[in-house]
Order: structure tokens, then C-alpha cells, then sequence
């Protein structure tokens, strides 16, 4: 038996040696691209100007450089973008908005309603949760009509909260915080019911701080989420160009080089790098955890 | 579990509410647009609006790159997904560090990777240096049909760990004695892999394909980005169509064009759930 290579599911082995190598490799393929463009923030905006305008040429004979350290370390992109110019942090501020607004009405609704549906039985709950299956699986060209028509009919087309309260009834989020909500173990509120907790006290006191995992898990994809913003700003808020969020604007930051779009990018790329770290330990086991069937 | 308790209603208003008014209520009132023509009669029409917009040339290219893009790219995260999770549980309880660079890419935002892209896939960038190293000739990745790889791959490097830590998750539920017992039967790898690991994980691959397959439709944010409103015709999603029409406030040609999609992602994911069943009900 020992030392077979195929037996080695599990087993420590030389094969392990290479699995290593391999995962090694697609770490680097995963890690380089964020850690140059932070890199290429410390370049002078000079520097990364003529950098990024040597892009584009299709002549055979010439290669863009291969840029792994700046001539002179500088920090000019940040002041540009902080202090000089605050264009950016504007676009960058409306992100932050949209972002805590979604979040904060997601927290008020979507934890509540996946412990009615988890933890209660009443007439319509199939109904209710078949709805948010299928609603779930609507790709967004989809489920953008329903909104749009409700938008439309309330008049708040083109303004912040066009974007803002559709993503508060998120499906999936409902779903995934469900699933989890059920693997809990009845004896937990059974016996706060022993001692006399209602359902509010119980969801307060004892369903939301063990579902810590699931709710953190949520928090970091939903961030991902509104940070990537794109299409709904841009078809929403179509005739507000200044309350566009940053996630929008970045391919007219790319197409006309101004130095400092690293540094940009770098800047809205910190607080998602942020909630990963934060977590991170917390999508893991929200992940483990839940009854993803 | 609570039973028939009224209380449950101040659980479920807020959510149940929400979801009415701006999901299934507009939903269903949409159709009403999809069936008149939008003038200002607004007559009914019937079904002429689906008939239309199945010889609109338009919403066929961007329904055709929508379904081609996810049936490349969902497909292809799930495989990697698979392979990934398979490589790492073998590490266990090691590979922290691989797991967690994986997972990074999908907390980052699209726009600001899209500088490094633009950068890599220049026609003298990164990528091709490498191509030729291969020696093959350079290609301008960010123009016409060839924009699809840097497409695919980017949705490819920013998805894959969200589905590696779910197939992990299922990995590690599988008894270890089953591989025990496997193993001293003279099972190889492969027989291990197609005897124990696929029958246990059956519905949470289902679930990564499904959700991978969500994504994949919504696959536009980069296409947007590098090639605008009009892209090449072989990158011109369904979202560009969507776009372009709701900025024409063409709302019939809009709602027809989401309700004809919508049929043909329940039937797809319709199929893929009897397949589930099927399978499931075979291996039991």
C-alpha cells in the first residue's frame, strides 16, 4: 500500500509537491494583477502617462515595457487624486453612499425575512420562497424591467435611490441566510422558548448572533456586489452624470491616460481588500455551514 | 419551529412588501407592455411583439454571444472549480494561503482591474509576449472576435474562488472512511473520484453550474468597458441590447425582449433540475 502515487487522495506524498507547484502557479495568475496595479499607483504620473500611452501601437517591432519598479517611488498619483483634484474622490464618495445605503436596508430586511421563512410555518411560505428561487435565477436584463416599471411609476427614476432600494430585496441574500438559518439546531430555541423568549427576543438574542458566519459571509458578497455597481447606475441615474459612482466612470479614466488612474484604482480597490480580510474567516465557514442544496 | 404564529408577518412585511413592488408585481404588469404597441393608443396587439423580436437581428446577436459567453464560461469555472477544490482538499489541513488568493479576485471591482487588462492583452503587452514565447503570432486581443478570451478569462479569474470554496465545502463533508474503504478495495484515484467524490457532491455541483450560469448571463460590465455601447458584433451582449433600447425608452421592445429571455433561462435551468433529479434518484 504505501508509497503508491495513486493512493494518495489524502495521503502526504511526492505528489503533493507538485499540487503544490500548481496552486503556487494559479495564486501568482490570481494575486499579480492586484498587486501591480497598486504597484503602478507609486509610479510619478509622467511616468505611468508614458507608460499607458505606448498602448495601442501595432507596429510588429515594439513591445510595451515591462514596468516592475518606477524610476522614482512617488506618491504624486495619491496628492492628484486626494488633495489636487477631487473629482475622483467624488465619484469615489458616491460609491461609499450607495454601498452603506444598500447594506444598511439589506441588514434591516433580509436577516428578518429569512427567519420567517426558516423558522416559521404559515400559509403561503412555498409561494413566498418559490418566488425568491425564481427571482434569484433571473439574470439582471431581466429582473431590471420589473424595477425599472415600479421606478418609473413612483418617480424616482434618476434619482440615488433608483439604485439604492432594489438591491434591499436581493434574492440570493434571502436564500443563502435561509439555507443557514435551517441547519440550526431546534433545541436552541426550543429552550430559549423554556425560558420565556418570544420570537423577537429569540431572533435578537439568539438566531442573529449565531448566524454571525452566514450574515458576515452576505456582507462581504453584497460589498462586491455594490462595489461593482455598473449597470444600474448607468441606466438608472442615465441623466445624472454627477451621481455616478466610481465603478462607472473607470473606462473613461483607461481610454485617456491622465497619470493617476492607478492610483484610482488602487484607491477603490483598498476598501474591498479591506472587507476580504475582515471576512474572509467568515465566508469560509458561512459557506461550510450552510445548506447549499 | 414556530408554528401558526401571527408574529411571523412582522418577520416577513418588510421583505415580502419590498419584493411585491419591485419584483413581482411590476413583473407580471410588465406584461401588459410586451403585449400592446406603444403608441399613443397604446393598442393591444397580441403577441406581434414576440414575433418581432424574434427577427429583431439586434436581440439575436446579443442573445446569441449572452448564451454563447455563459455556455463557455460557466461550464469552464465549474471544471477548474472542481479540479481546483480537488488539488487543495489533497493539501488539507495546509493550502490556507492558495484557497485564499483564489477567493481575492472576487472582492475586487471589474473597473479597476480593468486597467491591468488593458495593459496585459495590449497588442505589445504581457500576454502576447508570452504567446510569441510559445511561438505563436501576436494577436490583438481587445478588438473584434478575439476580445472574447480576455472576456472569458477575466469573468474566469474573478469567479473561480467563490465556486472552489463551495465544491471545497462539499469535499470535506464526504466521510473519509468511504476513501478508506475504497483505498483497501484497490481503488485508484480515478475510481475514487468517479465512485465516491462526484455521487456525494451531485447537488452542490448543480448549485456551483447554477450559479456560475447567473453570472455568466450578466456578463457585460467589461464588454461595456472596453468596447462602449456599440462593441464588436461578436462581443454585443444582450445587456448592450437592453441598454440601448430602454435609452430609446422603447419599454415594448424591452419587456419582450426580458420575458423571451426569461422563458429560455427557466427552461434551461428547468432541464438542468430533472437532470439533477434524474441523476440523483440513479445513484441512490
Amino acid at each position: 500500500m504505501k508509497g503508491k502515487p495513486k493512493n494518495a487522495v489524502y495521503r502526504p506524498g511526492r505528489s503533493k509537491l507538485a499540487t503544490r507547484g500548481l496552486l503556487m502557479a494559479l495564486a501568482l495568475v490570481m494575486l499579480v494583477p492586484v498587486a501591480v496595479t497598486f504597484l503602478y499607483s507609486f509610479f510619478s504620473p509622467d511616468e505611468i502617462k508614458a507608460f499607458m500611452e505606448t498602448r495601442g501601437s501595432y507596429d510588429a517591432e515594439k513591445w510595451m515595457d515591462v514596468k516592475l519598479s518606477p524610476q522614482m517611488f512617488s506618491l504624486t498619483q495619491y496628492y492628484e487624486i486626494l488633495i489636487r483634484d477631487t473629482s475622483i474622490l467624488r465619484m469615489f464618495v458616491n460609491s461609499a453612499f450607495y454601498t452603506v445605503m444598500i447594506l444598511l436596508g439589506q441588514a434591516a430586511v433580509i436577516p428578518m425575512m429569512a427567519y420567517g421563512l426558516s423558522r416559521f410555518r404559515f400559509r403561503g411560505r412555498d409561494a413566498l420562497f418559490f418566488a425568491i428561487i425564481m427571482l434569484m435565477l433571473l439574470p439582471f436584463q431581466v429582473t431590471m424591467v420589473p424595477n425599472v416599471l415600479t421606478l418609473r411609476a413612483i418617480g424616482l427614476l434618476n434619482t440615488v435611490w433608483a439604485v439604492i432600494m432594489p438591491m434591499w430585496f436581493a434574492p440570493f441574500y434571502i436564500f443563502l441566510i435561509r439555507q443557514y438559518m435551517l441547519g440550526l439546531p431546534n433545541e436552541l430555541l426550543e429552550a430559549a422558548q423554556v425560558d420565556g423568549a418570544g420570537t423577537i427576543r429569540c431572533y435578537g438574542h439568539i438566531v442573529l448572533p449565531v448566524c454571525r458566519p452566514i450574515i458576515g459571509a452576505a456582507v462581504a458578497l453584497s460589498f462586491a456586489d455594490c462595489w461593482n455597481l455598473v449597470e444600474q447606475p448607468m441606466t438608472y441615474l442615465s441623466q445624472r452624470m454627477e451621481l455616478q459612482p466610481l465603478s462607472v466612470m473607470f473606462n473613461q479614466l483607461a481610454s485617456a491616460s491622465t497619470g493617476i488612474e492607478f492610483a484610482g484604482a488602487a484607491i477603490y480597490m483598498l476598501p474591498a481588500l479591506f472587507i476580504y480580510l475582515y471576512f474572509l474567516k467568515d465566508i469560509l465557514a458561512g459557506v461550510q455551514l450552510t445548506e447549499l442544496k | 419551529m414556530f408554528t401558526k404564529k401571527k408574529s411571523v408577518w412582522l418577520f416577513l412585511l418588510p421583505g415580502a412588501l419590498g419584493l411585491m413592488l419591485f419584483y413581482i408585481v411590476p413583473f407580471f404588469g410588465g406584461i401588459w407592455y410586451s403585449l400592446t404597441d406603444g403608441s399613443y393608443k397604446n393598442a393591444f396587439v397580441g403577441l406581434d411583439n414576440y414575433v418581432n423580436i424574434w427577427k429583431n437581428p439586434m436581440y439575436l446577436l446579443g442573445l446569441k454571444n449572452t448564451m454563447l459567453l455563459s455556455l463557455i464560461c460557466a461550464p469552464l469555472v465549474w471544471l477548474l472549480s472542481f479540479g481546483i477544490a480537488s488539488l487543495l482538499n489533497r493539501l488539507r489541513p495546509g493550502g490556507a494561503f492558495f484557497r485564499n488568493s483564489v477567493l481575492l479576485p472576487y472582492l475586487m471591482p471589474s473597473s479597476a482591474m480593468l486597467l491591468i487588462w488593458l495593459v496585459a492583452f495590449d497588442y505589445g503587452g504581457v500576454i502576447n509576449r508570452l504567446w510569441t514565447a510559445l511561438g505563436l503570432g501576436r494577436v490583438m486581443w481587445l478588438q473584434g472576435a478575439e476580445l472574447r478570451v480576455p472576456i472569458i478569462l477575466m469573468f474566469v479569474w474573478k469567479n473561480l474562488g467563490f465556486a472552489v470554496i463551495i465544491f471545497m465545502a462539499a469535499l470535506q463533508a464526504i466521510p473519509e472512511p468511504l476513501y478508506d474503504f475504497a483505498r483497501l478495495e484497490g481503488a485508484g484515484f480515478l475510481r475514487q473520484t468517479f465512485g465516491i467524490t462526484l455521487p456525494m457532491i451531485v447537488p452542490t455541483a448543480f448549485l456551483v453550474i447554477i450559479l456560475e450560469w447567473i453570472n455568466a448571463f450578466k456578463i457585460f460590465k467589461e464588454v461595456y468597458f472596453i468596447g462602449g455601447a456599440y462593441p464588436d458584433e461578436s462581443v454585443y451582449t444582450l445587456q448592450n441590447y437592453m441598454n440601448n433600447m430602454y435609452g430609446k425608452l422603447n419599454y415594448q421592445n424591452v419587456t419582450t425582449a426580458a420575458y423571451s429571455f426569461a422563458l429560455i433561462v427557466f427552461a434551461l435551468f428547468g432541464a438542468l433540475f430533472l437532470t439533477q433529479r434524474q441523476l440523483l434518484k440513479r445513484l441512490s
